[in-house]
């Protein structure tokens, strides 16, 4: 992440020149700090300027009171190649609470830009659509939770309100509501359908059912006792928030992780997105009422988990990250375990496929189906295995190597089809490479202790960034330290954020009874999205 | 055919593949049991999730596979609240959540269970005072049997319900 690190910010500079505040360089990441007008034209440069085609990758706030009267709007870009971090930041300054939107040039804005209006009360001017997002209308006006002033155990009142769904009118067209409670073991949220005849015209998602105050309760924590709630930010995916969180506060601590618990994190990482993964191929399956394959695939789910149960004491992997390392080892006995298992598990599953792939009637019902094309996927900035299946060659494993993922070289999975069948290849894909990655630590894992002790405590407002490619895409987290070790602000971003709104445009002329096969196929996390 | 055929054959039986759990620490109210009474042979589950991280659900739905097959003790999952003996409720309730959920404990036909999964749902768990969340599930709507654990195991929601049930002691 070192290397050419000014390139892209000289080429800021010589656009800008007086514009550019200030220039900064911290843990390796550029941050060109510009006045709020300016946002606009600069975020528009850096992502169509073709040398840097940045995608914004996270766009977040953060409440500077008590020390300092501003609030810090940051956009995070990942650039196209080499994929490094631009940090682009304005400043609100005293009461200010307007800021102009990025959204009608920057299509991934808009949800975030609507978040932050929730959550901090700052509007983004001139976005398209101000709706709230967030905060449900029932909740009483001016409530911002994320801003200092509001107590975290606030009790909300509530008054009357209505979200204003889009509609389009017409004749024989007629709206479609499901949910927020679904007909299946899932998690709630709500889809307002909008058909005639039996294709869907317009789908609106209605999110943020969940809402937890995840971000806020982080406030309440330490660096180093946050990690239990990372780990229940998204609970299927355990081990990829909290080794994210860790690796930003490793950052902030200084601490130097060694290389064996660098390695035991990957094969954790792996393991999860060997259970998820296994358990969507059958559920991909179960949606076009193909039990026998959903039987085969939930059995080889459990097996993992119940593996997972024998290696840490939890199914889901939960207390293996902490600061500074892990906080299980693995003797090489359970190594060899572990790769037997595995080895069964992938005859078991390669027999699997077959069947899967030799069933005609499946293959029709998956094939083209919930297609999202890859223009839409860049403009969304759709990423993870989603992101894969429609052909957007991003893995945070090969692109920004972390855990031992920099001696392991992941052979990254990429199909241009976009369709249902397309988001299936890809977890089939990758659940081979992840076994091959298991083993690869099996062979490769050196001796040697498994924790850091940390050497440095942070400055309060010193920040990090850090990304985890989970099973789902990839993770980040923002941590800005606090005084004594609290923590000021942290920002969590599933992947699943961004790929939500991509689902509105997959389902468009396919027919309702396929929707939840398409969603399927995405398999997107609430609990992570509405945080 | 073959394929199929010969895959199940070499795969076997896998039901009850599954290590014992401990005693689970559930609590029952002193009327769950003869609430249950009526549901001892079959009883058809309405899962709630009113907030949870979703390992809750993922065991709900791990409940439902061909290791643990809840079926063979005669648990179903409803599609409907309306369909429903007993809810599992999952999740600390958020503050969008509640009327969902009162909702659907009034839909559900009487009589009923009510069910809370979870550390989350018993105590609000980790998410507990947060200006998000308004639970736990029992200041909404009345608990019958709680299950701690962050989340409980398979094998120990399967012992709860079992005993409920009135098909283990
Ligand atoms: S009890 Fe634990 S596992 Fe269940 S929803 Fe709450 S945090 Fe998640």
């Amino acid at each position: 992440m070192m290397s050419d690190v000014t390139t892209p910010v000289e080429k800021l500079r010589a656009a800008f020149g007086k514009t550019i505040v200030d220039v900064a360089i911290l843990h390796g990441i550029p941050l060109v700090r510009v006045g709020k007008a300016d946002v606009p034209l600069v975020a528009h440069y850096v992502h169509t300027h073709p040398e840097l085609q940045g995608t914004l990758s996270l766009l977040w706030a953060v409440d500077h009171r008590p020390h300092e009267k501003r609030y810090e709007l940051c956009y995070l870009f990942t650039l196209a190649d080499p994929r490094e971090w631009l940090l682009l930041a304005a400043d609100l300054l005293d009461e200010d609470r307007l800021f102009p939107s990025i959204t009608p040039h920057i299509h991934a804005a808009q949800w975030y830009e609507r978040e932050i209006r929730d959550m901090f009360g700052l509007i983004a001017e001139g976005h398209p659509d101000l709706r709230r997002l967030v905060r449900h209308e029932h909740w009483p006006k001016g409530t911002h939770p994320l801003k200092k002033e509001f107590p975290w155990n606030t009790v909300l009142g509530r008054q009357q309100g209505q979200y204003a769904f889009r509609h389009i009118e017409g004749e024989g067209v007629f709206e479609v509501p499901v949910g927020p409670i679904h007909a299946g073991i899932i998690e709630p949220g709500h889809f307002r359908f909008s058909v005639a005849g039996e294709p869907i015209m317009q789908l609106e998602v209605r999110h943020f059912w969940k809402h937890r105050g995840v971000e806020k309760l982080f406030e309440n924590h330490t660096l180093t006792t946050a990690v239990p709630l990372t780990e229940r930010v998204s609970g299927d995916t355990t081990v990829g928030h909290s080794l994210a969180y860790c690796q930003a506060v490793e950052t902030l601590l200084g601490l130097e992780v060694p290389r064996r618990a660098r390695y035991l994190r990957s094969l954790f990482l792996e393991l999860e997105r060997l259970h998820n993964h296994l358990g969507d191929v059958g559920a991909i399956c179960n949606d076009t009422a193909y039990t026998l394959a959903h039987a085969h695939g939930s059995r080889m789910k459990e097996q993992i988990m119940q593996l997972n149960d024998r290696l840490t004491g939890s199914r889901f992997l939960r207390g293996v990250n902490c600061v500074g390392g892990v906080d299980v080892d693995l003797e090489a006995s359970r190594f060899d375990e572990v790769v037997a298992e595995l080895d069964r598990l992938e005859k078991d599953f390669t027999e699997l496929e077959e069947i899967i792939f030799a069933n005609a009637s499946l293959t029709d019902r998956l094939e083209t189906t919930g297609f999202l094309n890859e223009r839409t996927a860049i403009d969304h900035g759709v990423m993870g295995v989603v992101g894969r299946a429609s052909n957007i060659n991003r893995d945070v494993r090969r692109d920004h190597p972390f855990a031992a993922y920099d001696e392991l070289q992941v052979k990254v999975a990429l199909y241009r089809y976009g369709d249902v069948r397309a988001r299936m290849r890809v977890r089939m894909d990758e659940i081979h490479e992840s076994i091959r990655l298991i083993r690869e630590v099996r062979a490769r894992i050196p001796h040697g202790p498994i924790m850091a002790p940390p050497t440095r405590a942070p400055a309060p407002g010193e920040w990090a960034l850090s990304a985890v490619e989970g099973w789902r895409g990839e993770i980040l987290y923002f941590v800005m330290a606090g005084e004594d070790g609290a923590i000021h602000r942290c920002k969590v971003r599933d992947p699943s954020f961004v790929n939500w709104p991509a689902i509105q445009y997959a389902v468009l002329g396919n027919i309702i009874p396929d929707f939840p096969l398409i969603n399927k196929s995405f398999n997107l996390s609430y609990a992570g999205n509405d945080l | 055919m073959f394929r199929i055929l010969r895959k199940s054959l070499k795969t076997g039986i896998v039901t009850g593949r599954y290590p014992e759990s401990p005693e689970s620490e559930a609590g029952a109210s002193p009327t769950a049991g003869q609430k249950a009474r009526p549901f001892r042979r079959s009883l058809t589950i309405r899962e709630v999730d009113t907030g949870s991280c979703n390992a809750c659900e993922m065991e709900m739905n791990a409940l439902m596979n061909p290791i643990y097959d809840a079926e063979r003790f005669g648990v179903h999952i409803a599609a409907s609240p309306r369909h429903a003996d007993a809810l599992v409720v999952t999740g600390p309730v958020t503050v969008n959540m509640e009327k969902a959920l009162k909702e659907a404990y009034r839909t559900t036909p009487d009589p009923k269970l009510v069910i809370a999964l979870g550390d989350c749902a018993c105590d609000c768990g980790m998410f507990k005072g947060s200006y998000g969340v308004t639970g736990p599930v029992e200041r909404h709507v009345p608990v019958d049997v709680k299950v701690p654990g962050c989340p409980p195991r398979p094998a120990e929601i399967l012992q709860v319900l079992q005993r409920l049930q009135g098909q283990r002691d």
